[in-house]
């Protein structure tokens, strides 16, 4: 490991991952015909962002970013044997990826806490457990191996469940809106709207 | 691409998070960071995995401001809730008054359209209420509002206690009038607490513009999210929040009280917001002990039992069911 290396991994850190919702909701727009997956069309432009030896010179990561999702989703189309006539027309109709962060990113960071919060608990009983040992309390895998009766091997399964689950959770785009379901949408709602009509 | 790359993406990820687990141990071995090395220069697809997956390990260290003062590690912190808790949570008082609103409205059929309603909720309990343009209010303990959407405007009185609001996007204003004074915002996400005498209001989301007397615009102020200004009878200033503030402010959300160097009368004050079973300051000299933690509100005497712990304080149950809290002595 030379520090060079650890500066580019320090620069898609700072400013790769934090696009993922937005590179997310950008690579869907190339999927529409159901044949390729976003998410992979992002973690395949992950690949090969951060592996830009000439990361010093990319005056706009955002752009980079985006033009690499587009490149590689245009790779994959070519490769294709059947072309799809909706995956060309969407591909001709999509543009650059919006520059500016929207209201929705300011929003899922002030609501990160939340998020995460809520990411927890939907985990299963026991990896919730662990995890909550593990992140909140900050016992190691070895004593929640001794306090919970389990085998270290199984805490770092639940460990390694729990962090996928939170990683796949915040990296989606509009997060917030997915976890808003009316949850109180009591009578007392209804009649409200109800008096309306 | 398709399934199959989608298996392979999510190999590399599981992998990616194993070495994130075991690198964070404290008991990894040399000989382990090695074996690490070699996997991650064995593609930029592992790089780039292990990049993502070590940065949520690490945002998931922020679900540490949950962790309660001076308790022993409790796994279950993050259970869920039982589900319709608040409706669990409701005093018979509170169900025969629902049943009476329900059999209000089938005896009134059609209400019209400046109707308001009255939404309310006892000691202890929570409530969200989504309204008929999504807007949503959630309302914290011992708290009411009434709702009346009319000519062009959304209104929300707050009645008493403290409320979240967040107001959906709409051509009309959505307005909460509190105390003498209005808050009008667009589509903000604001809360407002009544004060005794005076009336917080906190701006989490959008803006906000705030006629403190209700008098017309003259003394109209503009504030922005991260701001919370307070107000009474002799003026108001605003101040800016930082996230960390404003997610200790909306811990009730969650069921808590967060106290971040709060005096123990204050804490008690805010306790006592929540339950039925006092906590008293029976001794002056202990009122300013200052206390810092995350508290389950509805648990005063897990609250006490830190208290007691930490300081030379010691708490006496009466027979009224209060609980005093006094110096200890010797």
């Amino acid at each position: 490991m030379t520090p060079e290396d650890e500066q580019r991994r320090a620069w898609f850190r700072r400013e790769i991952l934090p696009l993922e919702p937005r590179l997310l909701a950008y690579a869907r727009k190339f999927c529409r015909d159901g044949e390729s997956d976003p998410e992979d069309l992002v973690h395949d432009a992950f690949a090969r962002v951060i592996a830009c030896k000439t990361w010093r010179e990319i005056a706009n990561p955002a752009a980079f970013a985006s033009r690499t999702v587009r490149n590689i989703a245009f790779d994959t189309l070519r490769r294709r044997k059947v072309l799809t006539i909706t995956a060309v027309a969407d591909f001709e109709q999509v543009g650059g990826m919006d520059e500016t962060p929207g209201p929705e990113a300011t929003l899922v960071a002030r609501d990160e806490l939340r998020q995460l919060r809520e990411a927890i608990t939907e985990l299963p009983t026991q990896c919730r457990r662990v995890f909550t040992l593990r992140k909140v309390y900050s016992l190691s895998p070895g004593e929640i191996a001794v306090r919970m009766g389990l085998s270290v091997s199984t805490v770092e399964k639940h460990l390694i469940k729990g962090l996928r689950y939170c990683s796949e959770r915040l990296g989606r785009p509009g997060a917030i809106q997915s976890v808003r379901i009316d949850e109180g949408r009591s009578w007392v709602g209804k009649r409200d709207r109800d008096a309306k009509q | 691409m398709g399934r199959e790359a989608g298996s392979r993406r999510e190999a590399v990820r599981a992998a990616a998070a194993h070495w994130v687990v075991r690198l964070s141990d404290p008991a990894c071995a040399p000989g382990e960071r090695a074996a690490f090395e070699a996997w991650r220069a064995e593609s930029f697809e592992n790089e780039a995995a292990f990049e993502r997956e070590h940065a949520a390990w690490e945002r998931t260290d922020r679900l540490r401001v949950f962790k309660p003062a001076l308790s022993k590690p409790d796994a279950d912190l993050f259970a869920p809730e039982e589900p319709r808790r608040t409706f669990d949570r409701r005093s018979p008082w509170t169900m025969m008054a629902a049943a009476a609103a329900i059999i209000g409205v089938i005896g009134t059929g059609v209400l019209s359209a400046t109707a308001s309603t009255a939404y309310a909720t006892d000691i202890g309990e929570r409530r969200v209420v989504v309204l008929a343009d999504n807007s949503r209010i959630e309302l914290n303990t011992d708290s009411k509002v009434v709702v009346r959407y009319r000519n062009g405007v959304r209104e929300v009185k707050l009645v008493k206690g403290e409320a979240l609001f967040e107001a959906a996007p709409d051509a009309r204003p959505f307005v909460v009038k509190a105390r003498d004074a209005r808050i009008e915002t667009g589509s903000g996400e604001l809360s407002v607490r009544l004060g005794a005498e005076n009336a917080a209001v906190t701006v989490r989301r959008g803006a906000a513009q705030i006629e403190p007397d209700g008098q017309g615009p003259a003394k109209e102020v503009r504030i922005a999210a991260g701001t919370a200004m307070v107000y009474g009878p002799h003026g108001g200033h605003a101040q800016p929040l930082s996230d960390a503030e404003i997610d200790r402010a909306l811990a009730w959300r969650q069921g808590a009280i967060a106290l971040n160097g709060q005096s123990l009368s204050q804490a008690v004050a805010e306790f006592n917001r929540y339950n039925r079973q006092k906590v008293r300051i029976a001794d002056p000299s202990i009122a300013d002990l200052r206390l810092a933690g995350y508290f389950q509100s509805t648990e005063p005497q897990a609250f006490v039992a830190a208290v007691t712990s930490a300081f030379p304080v010691r708490a006496s149950a009466g027979e009224d069911g209060v609980i005093r809290l006094a110096r200890k002595v010797g």
